[in-house]
């Protein structure tokens, strides 16, 4: 053997035909789910601030580091007394460093409702997040309604996580071309050298957040397929082992169940410790009870403590995070990791520029596709128009609910911002049989910028925050707007008469 | 402001081995070693002092994140910037320029296409699925821990037959393989039971 043979790296050995066979299913696989795994990569890239933005939208609200025992008593019980009882569950969020707010919220006839409460206990302002809530549902299940959404996406974590395995078989020059980035020339060439970097050097990410989203969107099917194979068709048995039993069930009425005693049990038994939630169960009745999740102030990722009582302030049931297995301990990791809520405002950022990476990586192996079509004289004008379209509808169409938030404000619906954000999408999809798709693209661009630019000056204007973290928000907004327009601009000063997406 | 404070350390630790890789990229085998191997070990122990400072799991997990912004603040850096050519698109892309391959051209049929698809979707699930269910009952250890490594280990065989069956030219065989493994996966697990 040469030394130059020696040297050759061992995954350029790896035949050709296997490797033109796996970068053909990576090509199919990418195709099949290129949208959907754009659409999901762009919200989660954005759903990292879901904290932020909550508390964006709710600029006005009152904002707390602690609140009392007697203010959150005072707070359920004025929350039950405005839904007229019967209440059979409530929920109360009590202020983190990264919410500072207090909410509770109540659900009668599996209708939730809920309120911001201030340091007395009144309830001051609606608690829904309607941005919020509408950019992360997006992202976690598509609006699609029962377990269907969730599996979709659950299914595309596991098609993007095919895609890497596919993407890392199929490229044998993946040392040597390490840091090839050719921009210019080339459309193909420039699209493949950033596909190819974006994936290999953010790969760990790439690998991350696709395993612990695949395993959060199939966690019910996976769950149920337990129970039928395991325990005769019961999945309640599986969940069991990682969550408390609730306490029997007593229907009898009561009066509301006093939390007040608990606070002091949770400090003895959890110092130096955070509680963040109670969940509540049949709060009304002599089944009642509370269960306290509490954030230990440690390094460790899973540090959630769970401590239940009864009606009688009872401890029945703790769960100490220090304690925890390595299956629980994963189990308590897995959220944290997927979103970045690990490591405060630099892991955001991070897991942000990582996801536009992967956001990216979706939309670059189309155009990949559109430009080698195009370069083997076949080109595909309609679908290099639907990709633009695609690509470029969903800025436009998320800034447009962004800018009736911050415009209309308590006015907005969760189900109006979807209204609006299929709507946007779907014009924008119908004009991609008229448009060309570089003007298409141009045009999007454009519109996205101005309608993030305006979204954070009536932000800004309506609401003169004082919360440096609302600022941030309404900067970024206007930063990602000038990125856009500045996008477009250069767009416009490209002469090269390829698919432009 | 602990984790915050210890991010830059992970960016430039992540820059310097990143920039340290890429000069030995740029140089003959003979002489980049050095540099290939400061890279490495400015990567590794970015990856590893995180962990006693900011947690064991925690710290690592943020220098990931760290390090892979960091390497492609570098490649970005290096990028070559090329004279845009209007005209042939296929001229300006020449194969002799990407050297990526071009996927196989097969020769199909409906049957084997919607074969293929059934095999990447729901016959490589419930395979996945066996074998995550299997490694929860054979493996020893607490019940959360089985239960949640064989929940993870369902999207990676998922995604690795997904990956396999939609590049495999032997249809039938990728069939038997799937079938095969659900078939023994399923049956090892219920002759055992959990546990």
């Amino acid at each position: 053997m040469t030394a130059t043979a020696r040297r050759k790296p061992p995954l350029s050995r790896v035949p050709a035909n296997f490797v033109r066979a796996v970068l053909k299913g990576h090509s199919s696989l990418g195709l099949a789910f290129a949208a959907i795994i754009y659409l999901v990569c762009l919200t989660g890239s954005i759903a990292v601030f879901a904290h932020e933005f909550q508390r964006w939208e709710s600029a006005g609200a009152p904002r707390l580091t602690t609140v009392s025992p007697d203010a959150v008593q005072h707070a359920l019980e004025a929350a039950i007394a405005r839904v007229g009882g019967n209440v059979e569950h409530g929920y109360i969020n009590l202020p983190t460093p990264d919410l500072p707010q207090a909410t509770v919220s109540v659900e009668k006839d599996h209708v939730q409702q809920g309120w911001i409460f201030d340091a007395n206990g009144n309830l001051v302002a609606p608690g829904d997040a309607p941005f919020s809530e509408f950019l992360t549902r997006l992202h976690i299940n598509l609006h699609i309604p029962g377990s269907w959404g969730i599996f979709i996406v659950g299914l595309t974590g596991v098609a993007l996580l095919s895609s890497l395995i596919s993407g890392l078989l199929a490229h044998p020059r993946i040392f040597r071309d390490a840091f090839h980035l050719r921009l210019g020339g080339s459309r193909r060439l420039q699209e493949a050298d950033l596909h190819n970097r974006i994936g290999i050097w953010a790969l760990p990410f790439h690998v991350l957040v696709s395993l612990t989203g695949a395993v959060l969107g199939l966690t019910t099917i996976i769950v149920g397929v337990l129970g039928m194979a395991l325990f005769q068709g019961d999945a309640a048995k599986v969940y069991a082992l990682f969550i408390p039993q609730a306490p029997k069930d007593d229907p009898r009425p009561a009066p509301i169940i006093d939390l007040r005693p608990m606070f002091p049990t949770v400090d003895r038994v959890a110092p130096h410790s955070r509680t963040d939630l109670i969940l509540l169960e049949h709060p009304a009745e002599m089944g009642a009870a509370a269960m306290f999740n509490v954030q230990r102030e440690d390094t460790r990722l899973a540090n959630y403590d769970a401590y239940a009582f009864d009606r009688g302030g009872k401890l029945y049931h703790s769960v100490r995070s220090a304690e925890n297995n390595l299956g629980e301990r994963i189990l308590g990791a897995i959220g944290k990791l997927h979103f970045g809520w690990f490591g405060g405002g630099a892991v955001k950022v991070a897991y942000a520029l990582l996801g536009l990476g992967l956001t990216y990586l979706a939309a670059g192996g189309v155009t990949i596709w559109l430009a080698r079509r195009r370069d083997k004289r076949n080109p595909a004008p309609g679908l290099e128009r639907l990709w633009a379209a695609t690509i470029w509808s969903q800025p436009v169409a998320l800034a447009t609910t962004a800018l009736a938030t911050a415009a209309l404000g308590g006015m907005v619906s969760k189900q109006a911002l979807i209204v609006t954000w299929a709507a946007v999408t779907l014009v924008i999809l119908f004009s991609a049989l008229r448009v060309e798709a570089a003007t298409l693209s141009l045009w999007l661009k454009r519109a996205s910028g101005v309608l993030l630019i305006a979204t954070a000056l009536v932000h800004l204007l309506r609401f003169l925050p004082a919360d440096a973290v609302i600022w941030s928000v309404d900067i970024g907004l206007l930063a990602c707007g000038a990125v856009l327009l500045w996008l477009a601009g250069g767009a416009t000063a490209q002469p090269v008469p390829v698919p432009a997406v | 402001m602990m984790t915050f404070a210890a991010c830059l350390p992970m960016l430039a630790g992540g820059a310097l081995g990143a920039w340290a890789l890429r000069r030995a990229w740029r140089s003959s085998p003979e002489k980049g070693a050095g540099d290939r191997a400061l890279g490495w070990a400015a990567i590794i122990a970015t990856l590893v002092w995180p962990a006693f400072v900011l947690g064991d799991t925690r710290g690592p997990f943020i220098a990931l994140a760290m390090v892979s912004v960091a390497a492609l603040v570098v490649v970005a850096t290096g990028a070559t910037v090329r004279v845009a050519k209007a005209g042939k698109s296929g001229r300006a892309g020449r194969v002799s320029d990407s050297l990526a391959p071009e996927p196989l051209d097969r020769p199909t049929n409906r049957w084997r296409s919607i074969l293929r698809w059934l095999l990447a979707g729901p016959i490589g699930m419930i395979a996945a699925m066996a074998v995550g269910i299997c490694y929860s009952v054979w493996v020893p250890g607490e019940a959360q821990t089985r239960l949640l490594i064989g929940a993870l280990i369902v999207p990676v065989v998922w995604g690795g037959a997904m990956a396999w069956t939609l590049a495999d030219n032997r249809v039938i065989r990728a069939t038997a393989v799937l079938v095969g493994t659900a078939l023994a996966g399923f049956s090892l697990a219920i002759l055992k039971g959990f546990a």
